[in-house]
């Protein structure tokens, strides 16, 4: 009863030495090695607005500019992918709807909704990629046409569960987010008397890999 | 859940007492109650005197011992103790009745035959009903278009008042309880020879009942109403007689919008009503009926410099003459045929014109009995409208007696209702919020109107698509059910039903506004089931003790949002730092507003010995809910729920000196109340009654 005699460790010693190289070998080719998905929580982006409501005055203010690169909110005049006034959000691509204060577009930024749980959107559908442009935005506004529903009797923005937000960056990468709260500090029943709007707290996947459509 | 242990053990205690207490009195019974029940008789069903018990049709009756007993005073009271039926609410604070799961807008609310109007969101408020003059209350479930055309997609509530009667008399009853209510009666019957005269009197007011002690607003400000009606019955002969009806119904109330915005609300409505019926021919008999009525509201607001801040006003006319033949070919073979004409307008605040809808209408019903055991119904009705499509409802009903037990019943209905005033006409911007809401027909002129303005930002659907008519909401309601007799004492009713509902109307955003608002307009969009079972059984224990109890199971549900759930295109999120997940197709509660299960179980208890009957009521309503409070569009297991709740009624009267009747009570033992959802439940009532005959 001797199986592994010694010619037999001998060959599974080359074998092993040989098959050891040849993988090792294959790793080292698939090079530049591929930058890694980034995913993370953003608290508290704030995204103010003047007028409008029932002010009786035009909507103004500043647009919040977003950065999917560094991950953080920026007032640069072109390195922005998306921005926030109130509930509106834009892209940094296609045309402005011209409303006051809003930015010129200068990359190639755009946007769909996609219907499913964050993790089930794994692979952009490039094809449903839309722009802002002169008659709307490409996440559309009002209750219950882009991400939120507008509750008049408590007067809450409550963001729609399954509505994932899509993007396509200024400079052709992908990213995709899931907006959770507009209230500050995300509480758990918001109360329009006691807890201050337009404050964004979102999940978000950034592929930062030039041409990868997948998350 | 209100209706804890204790409150079981309360209510299984007082069923304990009755019982015990109605063992001794078992001696003397009578076998009165039972021939009562079998001449019980309805005329809602066939518009021809149909006895209830051998309807194929789902139906009840309110009687007017049951509104004695109860002690009940308003309408919308009385309803939401029956079986299958839930006093829902509207915006502006309307109690309407919800049936078969169907809204109320979908029940027609006749008196006397005629309908009552003044639906300025959809629902007739019941509450303003008095049940002083009733003599009973007629409930007809399931699409009964077929004889009253539009409005009858649910079924038909009928509400009969006293007649002339045949002999001098007076009553006065009085009622007086909490928050000030008081509700006060009067009945007086005359008679000359062959003209008969009745009057009644009606005065109610109340200080109203706030349930947020916190806020300025009462959740129901004081008001005073009163009821006037009249009857004047004339016997020309035996074949010709007269009958004039009116009634008058006026309203006061306050209206309170804020801390400095503060005024009235008024409601005037009359409604005068007169038929003449001859008969030709022992088989032939005719009705000629002319009736009118009208309905206006008014309310202002004052700022608190006292300066008129708003001011809206409803006036609704409705007039409708009618003819109706029916033929008794045979024994228990009838014809009944009919023909009329209808006109309503509408001056209203918000409105884009003054409509005027005219329609006519004629239907034929044939009631037969082909073999002895078996009943056909078949009739329909056709409506020529001057603003819609028109309209054939057709019905069937049959019902097959198998033994002295047992008897099977089944019906298949058409039911519609027409667009209302508003849906077409309304022309309405929030003054604070900046939202506009269009009627069907008035997109065509106010769009390009509020397009010169600049308002608009972009349109959603273009005017194009209201080049058509907005069609009418239409039902197919079936019902198959059984009727069965254990004993003379003991019977059971069990009703399936299914009300298919297409065209239903709803609301949808047309266009963006540039304020950020949108502009909201009315389509046909929504399929949506009702589907069910309602139980009903009661047992003359003896001839002092009834117990009478009804259930229904309810699923009500939109057919495109349970298609949304089966393609897994609905997702819901627990909190607002957890991802969101896909719901099942099981995880779609249905419509909001419905219950899947409501209860009802009452007891009655007389001793005719001292002249006292008490009685004891309980109903149930399971969760349900009222707002997509997780705000993914639809209502689903994770949104927040109304509690399931149950009320207890207890009442009791004694009879003294033959005309003097005491009565004293308690609404809502419990003291329920849901200060966050229900409104209209103001919490415990404890009053007292008293009752004089003249």
């Amino acid at each position: 009863m001797n199986f592994i005699n010694k010619n037999n460790l001998i060959k599974l010693f080359t074998l092993s030495i040989i098959l050891i190289c040849f993988l090792s070998c294959k790793k080292d080719e698939s090079e530049p090695t591929l930058q890694e998905t980034e995913y993370d929580t953003f608290f508290n982006l704030h995204a103010s607005q003047q007028g409008g409501q029932g002010t009786g005055q035009e909507i103004s203010g500043t647009f919040t500019k977003f950065d999917f690169s560094t991950a953080q909110t920026t007032t640069s005049i072109t390195e922005w992918d998306i921005a926030f006034r109130a509930t509106t959000i834009i892209v940094n691509g296609g045309v402005s709807l011209e409303t006051i204060d809003e930015p010129e577009r200068t990359g190639n930024a755009g946007a769909y909704i996609a219907n499913g749980t964050f993790n089930s959107i794994m692979e952009v559908n490039t094809s449903l990629i839309e722009q802002d442009s002169n008659t709307g935005y490409a996440i559309a506004t009002g209750s219950g046409n882009g991400w939120y529903l507008y509750n008049s009797q408590e007067f809450i923005i409550t963001p729609i569960a399954g509505k994932i937000l899509v993007f396509r960056t200024r400079d052709g990468k992908y990213a995709k987010m899931e907006i959770l709260s507009y209230y500050e500090n995300a509480p758990e029943n918001p109360d329009s008397a006691t807890d201050t709007s337009r404050y964004y707290t979102f999940n978000y996947s950034y592929q930062p890999n030039e041409g990868m459509t997948t998350f | 859940m209100i209706l804890n242990k204790k409150h079981l053990s309360t209510f299984f205690l007082i069923f304990c007492f009755f019982y015990v207490f109605s063992q001794d009195q078992e001696k003397m019974k009578t076998d009165s109650t039972n021939s009562e029940y079998l001449q019980e008789v309805i005329i809602t069903a066939t518009r021809t005197v149909r006895q209830l018990s051998s309807l194929p049709l789902p139906a009840q009756i309110i009687s007017k011992k049951e509104l004695e007993t109860t002690n009940i005073i308003r309408l919308n009271d009385i309803l939401n103790e029956q079986t299958g039926l839930v006093t829902t609410l509207d915006f502006g604070g309307g109690q309407g009745i919800q049936l078969q799961g169907l809204d109320s807008q979908y029940t027609l609310i006749l008196l006397d035959g005629a309908p009552l109007i003044g639906r300025s969101a959809g629902t007739l408020d019941l509450s303003r009903v008095t049940v002083g003059n009733i003599k009973q209350i007629e409930i007809v479930k399931g699409a009964s278009s077929s004889l009253y055309g539009s409005e009858a997609l649910a079924g038909v509530i009928n509400i009969i008042t006293e007649k002339t009667k045949q002999i001098n008399g007076a009553s006065i009853n009085f009622r007086t309880g909490t928050f000030n209510t008081n509700d006060i009666s009067t009945n007086i019957n005359y008679k000359i020879e062959k003209l008969r005269i009745s009057a009644f009197l009606n005065r109610f007011n109340s200080d109203g009942y706030d349930l947020n002690e916190n806020e300025n607003l009462n959740t129901v400000e004081p008001f005073i109403n009163s009821t006037l009606s009249a009857k004047l019955f004339y016997d020309f002969s035996k074949i010709t007689s007269l009958l004039i009806s009116t009634r008058y119904y006026t309203q006061n109330q306050d209206f309170v919008a804020s801390e400095s915005l503060k005024g009235k609300s008024y409601i005037d409505e009359w409604n005068t009503h007169i038929q003449l019926k001859h008969k030709y021919h022992e088989k032939w008999n005719s009705y000629f009926e002319f009736y009118a009525t009208r309905y206006m509201a008014d309310e202002f607001l004052n700022d608190s410099e006292g300066y008129r801040f708003s001011d809206n006003f409803f006036n609704q006319l409705m007039i409708r003459p009618e003819i109706r033949l029916t033929y008794n070919w045979e024994d228990k073979k009838v014809f009944t045929a009919g023909t009329g004409f209808n006109h309503e307008t509408l001056q209203r605040t918000n409105f884009s014109e003054n409509p005027v809808f005219n329609s006519t209408f004629a239907y034929l019903q044939y009631d037969t009995n082909p073999i002895d055991n078996l009943n056909i119904i078949i009739g329909a009705r056709f409506d020529n409208h001057n603003e819609y499509k028109s309209q054939l409802s057709p019905k069937v009903a049959l019902r097959i007696k198998l033994n002295n037990k047992l008897a099977l019943k089944g019906s298949v209905g058409y039911g519609f209702k027409a667009p209302d005033f508003r849906q077409l006409y309304f022309d309405f911007t929030n003054a604070t919020v900046g939202y506009t809401v269009l009627g069907y027909n008035a997109v065509n002129t106010a769009i390009p109107i509020l397009e010169e303005q600049g308002q608009i930002a972009n349109i959603l659907v273009p005017i194009s698509e209201f080049q058509g008519d907005l069609k009418s909401e239409s039902s197919i309601g079936t019902n198959l059910g059984a009727d069965y007799n254990l004993n003379s004492k003991i019977k059971f009713n069990i009703n399936f039903f299914r009300n298919s509902i297409v065209n239903l109307i709803d609301t949808r955003v047309i266009a963006n506004k540039t304020n950020g608002q949108n502009v909201f307009s009315y389509f046909n969009v929504n399929e949506v089931y009702t589907q069910g079972l309602e139980f009903d059984s009661s047992w003359d224990c003896c001839n002092q003790f009834k117990i009478k109890f009804g259930y229904q199971l309810l699923y009500a549900k939109d057919k495109e949002t349970e298609k949304a759930f089966e393609n897994g295109e609905v997702f819901a999120r627990e909190n607002p730092l957890s991802p969101s997940f896909q719901l099942e197709k099981n995880d779609y509660f249905g419509l909001y507003n419905r219950s899947r299960h409501m209860a009802n179980i009452k007891i009655f208890y007389t001793i005719p010995k001292y002249n006292i009957n008490a009685n004891i009521r309980a109903i149930y309503r399971s969760k349900y809910g009222l707002i997509d409070s997780n705000a993914n569009g639809y209502l689903d297991n994770y949104d927040t729920f109304v509690d399931g709740y149950s009320i207890i009624d207890i009442a009791f009267n004694k009879t003294f000196y033959d005309n003097y009747e005491l009565g004293l009570g308690v609404d809502n033992v419990f003291d329920f109340t849901d200060t966050q959802n229900i409104s209209n439940i103001s919490g415990k009532i404890i009053y007292a009654k008293l009752n004089i005959q003249f």
